[in-house]
């Protein structure tokens, strides 16, 4: 979300002008497909879904002084990793030479996405601003699940006809972060 | 002074799962250590706060209308609500929610809401009605530190040989470290205590617990030894250093054959200035230094850290961090991080040493989650009947022979880090402040 203004600096409600439904509708399809590769741990495949300069990006969550103010810090981030960040380091760590010495994915956390309120608008004719809430759960070995909920703020490109993802940004809302482990992708 | 190996030291694992224990611990350990609150750059101005913990209790820690440090425990002295809800801001007085009390933030009662109506002509004490304050609040390399206990020793005193290791790694810059934005916090569900351990020089754990970095490229291979110099030695080697504080601190030396001082990682400019600023027998701990880490007791840690290859190939990065840990129960507890960073260094430098830290020992790094499954192992196995009275293997590193006093690096330092000798000087400590409450026979 973006902070809410003070008083005195109000502004009328500007209603957004959404994509049509069938542009909308092959959104939420592609959102829902991706979280299903990250649920299903499909992660090399996943990256095939992002543009070569994604970027993903989580900022340090806060309880700020005023309400004024953004409730996450971006000067100290959570995670900040690239497609090759993810690709050679994050990802790979689930590659069958390496998995098991990878002891905190090992066995791994189960992760459940749920994302709604899906909201999109064109950028340009290529470019989307899609945003959306997203809830994880995470479920590690017999623990009971965790959830953390937070608003992803993705940038989708469309390149021959397929939605690929240039950049996703996630505000968190739990600022003492219960979760079974912090390498999420939200 | 007896030498921390000439003393046995049993420890069962019910240090690591015994709610009794933490609530001795918080009467022995937290109301009296001195305890890391924070940076001096989280609070540069007059009126800044944020928002910390020793033990159990909040505390605010602020700097006054003068720019003095002052901490205050963040609980209204009329109905014992919390002042100050945010984790970080600026204000000169902090106002209670419940009936209006109104405190500068040196501690001071200002106000007191209908004042005659409610007290009398003469009002309420206000004198007697301060925020409460530590006994001591000192500083040292802008590390702000705290202690409940008017008898306990200056914070020089309390840190004692551990100070010239801090001073390596927090001084050395030419303007100084700062704290980067706002420190993550999360619960992990673990013993306060684990951490630290780890932290405080365990070298034997690393190429186990973290073998899954050495194909990631994250740790400096012959790949990458041999462009940092003509000559690779045969090994990495690494030392231990404790002190009868309980203070720690390991470092590991790169397998390189290096004339001259050689501090990888950071800015070319930046090496000279060390050299300046270091001692001979500090540039010797900091030259070649692949990691440093240690641990203040009771539960404040850092590492310095040059990780290979943390954002493409060859892209080395190197980064200080602090950690803290807050018992919340005995198998929970809420830690703090804080990475730092050179004043007035290189944007692009800064941002490579922040992708470092949070790729590798970060919150969400992978060096991190796997470290955390093994303290949350041990307080989950700690709570067994059968298991809690079980003692833990720590003879680890009885063998090491000590450092040549030529070396010149203060504590009693040994060569060997594959060790247990860290986490032994932890817990003889640990006993001393202990002792007069917990007799681990009688249990």
């Amino acid at each position: 979300m973006s902070a809410p203004t003070a008083a005195g600096q109000r502004r009328p409600l500007t209603r957004p002008h959404f994509v049509p439904p069938d542009v909308r509708a092959a959104i939420a399809d592609f959102l829902a497909f991706e979280a299903s590769l990250l649920d299903d741990r499909r992660y090399q495949e996943w990256v095939d879904l992002v543009t070569d300069d994604f970027v993903y990006l989580v900022p340090t969550p806060r309880t700020p002084d005023s309400p004024f103010r953004p409730h996450w810090d971006e000067r100290s981030m959570l995670i900040d990793e690239s497609k090759w960040s993810l690709s050679a380091q994050w990802f790979r760590r689930f590659d069958e030479d390496i998995y098991e010495m990878a002891w905190a994915e090992n066995p791994p956390v189960r992760f459940r996405h749920l994302v709604t309120n899906i909201k999109a608008v064109a950028l340009t004719d290529e470019k989307l601003e899609v945003r959306s809430n997203v809830a994880l759960i995470g479920t590690r070995q017999s623990d009971l699940p965790k959830y953390i909920t937070g608003e992803r703020t993705d940038t989708l490109v469309r390149h021959d006809r397929q939605l690929f993802l240039a950049r996703r940004w996630v505000t968190l809302d739990q600022v003492l972060i219960d979760f079974p482990q912090l390498r999420i992708m939200l | 002074m007896t030498t921390v190996d000439a003393t046995e030291v049993a420890v069962r694992r019910e240090r690591w799962s015994d709610d009794e224990l933490l609530e001795l611990e918080l009467k022995n350990i937290f109301a009296r250590c001195w305890q890391y609150l924070a940076h001096e750059s989280e609070v540069p101005e007059p009126g800044d706060y944020v928002l910390r913990k020793m033990g159990r209790d909040s505390v605010i820690v602020t700097r006054d209308e003068n720019a003095e440090l002052k901490v205050l425990l963040n609980t209204c002295r009329h109905r014992g609500v919390p002042l100050c809800r945010a984790d970080s801001g600026n204000t000169s007085h902090f106002r209670c929610s419940y009936h209006g009390w109104t405190y500068a933030n040196t501690g001071e009662l200002r106000g007191v809401t209908y004042q005659r109506d409610v007290y009398g002509k003469d009002g309420i004490n206000k004198a007697e009605l301060s925020l409460v304050s530590p006994a001591k609040v000192d500083t040292v390399f802008g590390l702000v530190f705290a202690t409940w206990d008017p008898q306990a020793p200056s914070l020089p005193d309390y840190l004692g040989d551990i100070v010239w290791y801090l001073q390596a790694v927090f001084d050395k810059y030419p303007d100084g470290l700062e704290v980067v934005g706002t420190p993550v916090r999360n619960i992990i569900r673990t013993n306060w205590k684990t951490e630290g351990e780890n932290l405080s020089g365990d070298g034997y754990h690393t190429t186990i617990t973290h073998a899954s970095a050495f194909p990631l490229g994250l740790f400096a291979t012959e790949k990458d030894l041999v462009k940092l110099s003509d000559e690779v030695a045969p090994k990495f080697t690494g030392r231990t250093v404790v002190t009868p504080q309980g203070h720690s601190m390991r470092v590991q030396r790169l397998p390189l054959v290096l004339e001259g001082n050689h501090y990888f990682g950071y800015p070319k400019e930046l090496w000279d200035v060390f050299d300046s600023r270091l001692s001979p027998a500090q540039q010797q701990l900091m030259s070649a230094m692949s990691v440093g880490h240690g641990s203040v007791f009771p539960n404040m840690s850092f590492i310095e850290n040059f990780k290979t290859n943390v954002d493409g190939p060859d892209l080395h990065a190197r980064y200080v961090r602090i950690t803290v840990r807050y018992p919340i129960n005995a198998t929970t507890s809420e830690q703090l991080w804080f990475v730092l960073c050179p004043r007035g260094v290189d944007p692009d430098w800064a941002r490579l040493s922040r992708l470092g830290y949070l790729r590798t020992n970060g919150p969400s790094g992978l060096f991190e989650i796997d470290d955390t499954e093994n303290f949350v192992g041990i307080s989950e196995a700690g709570v067994g009947q059968q298991s809690r009275s079980l003692p833990v293997v720590l003879e680890g590193g009885r063998d090491h022979p000590a450092t040549p006093a030529t070396v010149g690096w203060p504590g009693e330092v040994v060569d060997g880090d594959r060790t247990e000798r860290t986490i032994r000087s932890f817990h003889r400590r640990w006993d001393e402040l202990m002792a007069p409450m917990y007799d681990e026979g009688s249990r």
